[in-house]
């Protein structure tokens, strides 16, 4: 047979060699996640010349020193506790609004509307995750952020915030940007992956276990809450973790509604910073290895929550599968 | 957690006047998840309206002709930047993504596509800051503010996409295709290529054009790397480049209203092209599944 010749080119089949071939462009891959992680561990590694990570986790100084009469920089210290901060509070926030919510449609989506309505809706909340985050962000600093701080913002100031001070603002004069804000943008954001992911989980629910509550008697409500939401529950935080990890990487859209304030606000209504928007708006300035050490030990941060949260979600995601939703 | 026994149980020996109450609570429960719908598609009709509210007096014919310093406004120069640059980066992702994809689902053992696709996760989870500071350590003190270190960044960003994309589609191929090809005597990397790519082709090709559009809508990356410039640049990727998320947020902090509104009508062609790849490629998707 003419397809079983086995041509070869220099001194490999070409079965080895188209093997060859594709199997770079996997190892590519793993090059570049090396090349990341070695980078953002090197470029780091001057910033713990002058301080410990204990001291860049823990303070929320953020001081590039000053110049001494030999010309030594002193005093510099790099806390990054306001930007934790700010990158824990918003994509809490962010979760907070985003899982109720999109875990909701999704159940409506799968379970109550018809096809007919289920379909398009289904597209929509798609295309809300294909608009650039740029434009979500002039979005939010020309219209959205306004709206929020003279109704849900306010509405919590003036009643929660009277006796909680994180959650307190001055009515008659709220600041320009705050935290509160960009974790609202980002609940947005993110609803999308949340609705996407437990649809999908929802859907792989065994219809026989639907059909056998259903014949003793049960409401549809009752089936959500006892049969589907307890065996979908693990792929439903998954998708929550997912959406979190998002929030917690999204950049250029926080930066134009946080306010970019150093330090940890004394409010969720006061302007801010979250890792990512401080990379942004500061690694211009950053000069010498010190400075860029800093920039690096920050997104050296992110990489890693970002990696952890992705791992965690493989695991939940594979024990969903092993299982096949019956938990 | 009740087990489903207990909870069937239950149901039996329920009392009929607690009837009314359930069928309440589900008439009830079905209202709140139709309002949590209806919020989740809230805010992208709000956005669409604004935008186009906004942009409505600034997108003149002219604004898509023009380059920042011309006489009348325009956004030429980052049309064509963000273009070649999200092309490029296609270009260079695409290949490699599909190259690994084809290599996870036709070649690997067992345990090289656990550990591939872990990397995969991984690599899908990255942020794309992250990307961006990487591109501007290692790549912008080599080659300075370029396209090239753009192109880098956003192949960070797309490679993983490409792959996972790639991957998926080759997964739904028939393995009883393949055999029949094998069985032939058709060699396995012909094999591969005419019977299993072939097949996927359409869904490969969708990969590619999602990832496009990501890199398209990229803005962090591009900030530290392309950086933006009034000149319009046509394929030298060795010097700085614009594009249209550089613009956005570069103008969005104008003290002028002329480049702020500039930004509403340069967000709104972003957005119209994001959506109508979206539109296109998903309304294909959908129908060919369906058909």
């Amino acid at each position: 047979m003419a397809g079983m010749e086995l041509r070869r080119v220099g001194g490999m089949s070409a079965d080895t060699l188209f093997r060859r071939i594709t199997g770079t462009g996997l190892l590519i891959l793993f090059v570049v996640l090396a090349g990341l992680i070695v980078a953002f561990v090197g470029y780091s590694n001057p910033l713990w010349t002058i301080q410990s990570p204990i001291e860049f986790l823990t303070s929320s100084t953020w001081s590039t020193g000053t110049i001494d009469e030999s010309g030594q920089t002193v005093d510099a210290l790099y806390g990054a506790l306001g930007a934790l901060f700010g990158t824990a509070a918003t994509s809490l926030i962010a979760v907070l609004f985003a899982a109720p919510i999109g875990i909701l449609a999704a159940i409506f989506l799968v379970e109550f509307a018809p096809p007919r309505i289920a379909a398009p809706l289904t597209f929509i909340v798609e295309l809300i995750a294909a608009i650039p985050s740029v434009v979500f962000g002039l979005w939010a600093a020309g219209d959205l952020s306004n709206r929020l701080r003279d109704t849900i913002e306010w509405w919590i100031a003036s009643s929660f915030g009277r006796f909680l001070p994180f959650l307190s603002e001055d009515p008659e004069s709220p600041a320009a940007d705050s935290v509160f804000r960009a974790g609202f943008l980002l609940a947005i954001m993110i609803l999308p992956m949340v609705v996407a992911v437990s649809r999908e989980f929802i859907r792989s629910v065994p219809i026989s276990l639907r059909e056998g509550y259903i014949g003793m008697g049960a409401t549809k409500w009752e089936v959500i809450r006892d049969v589907i939401l307890p065996t979908a529950r693990i792929g439903l935080i998954g998708g929550v973790l997912l959406a979190l990890g998002r929030a917690i990487g999204e950049t250029i859209a926080v930066t134009m509604v946080i306010g970019n304030a150093e330090g940890v606000p004394s409010s969720l209504f006061q302007p801010g910073q979250t890792v990512a928007s401080k990379i942004a708006s500061n690694i211009g300035e950053a000069s010498g290895e010190i400075a860029i050490g800093a920039m690096a030990a920050l997104g050296l941060s992110l990489f890693l929550l970002t990696t952890v949260i992705s791992l965690v979600v493989r695991v939940l995601v594979r024990r969903f599968a092993v299982t096949g939703g019956r938990v | 957690m009740s087990t489903p026994v207990a909870s069937i149980a239950k149901l039996l020996t329920q009392p009929t006047s607690g009837e009314r109450a359930r069928q309440r609570i589900n008439w009830g429960m079905r209202v709140i998840v139709g309002v949590a719908a209806f919020l989740a598609i809230l805010p992208l009709i709000a956005l669409i309206l604004f935008v186009i509210l906004k942009a409505a007096p600034y997108l003149v014919p002219t604004f898509f002709f023009n380059n920042p310093l011309d006489k009348e406004p325009g956004v030429l120069n980052a049309i064509v930047g963000s273009l070649q640059l999200s092309g490029l980066t296609v270009l260079i992702s695409g290949p490699i993504g599909i190259a690994g994809g084809v290599y996870l689902s036709e070649f690997a053992s067992p345990r090289v596509v656990a550990i591939g696709e872990t990397v995969i996760d991984v690599m899908l989870g990255v942020p794309s800051i992250v990307a961006g500071v990487f591109a501007y350590l290692i790549l912008v003190p080599v080659l300075g503010f370029s396209g090239w270190a753009a192109v880098a960044a956003l192949s960070i960003l797309t490679l993983p996409i490409m792959m996972r994309s790639t991957q998926e589609v080759l997964r739904l191929v028939p393995q009883a295709i393949r055999e029949a090809s094998l069985a032939l005597g058709v060699p396995v990397w012909k094999t591969a290529l005419f019977v299993s790519v072939r097949t996927a082709l359409p869904g490969i090709l969708t990969g590619v054009i999602l990832a496009f559009s990501r890199a398209l809508g990229e803005t962090a990356p591009l900030l530290m790397t392309a950086r933006g410039t009034n000149a319009e640049n046509w394929l030298d990727f060795s010097t700085t480049m614009n594009a249209m998320p550089i613009v956005i947020y570069q103008y969005s902090n104008a003290a002028s209203d002329l480049l702020i509104g500039q930004a509403w009508a340069t967000a709104l062609i972003l957005m119209v092209i994001a959506l109508t790849i979206n539109v296109l490629v998903r309304g294909r998707t959908v129908n060919s599944r369906t058909a």
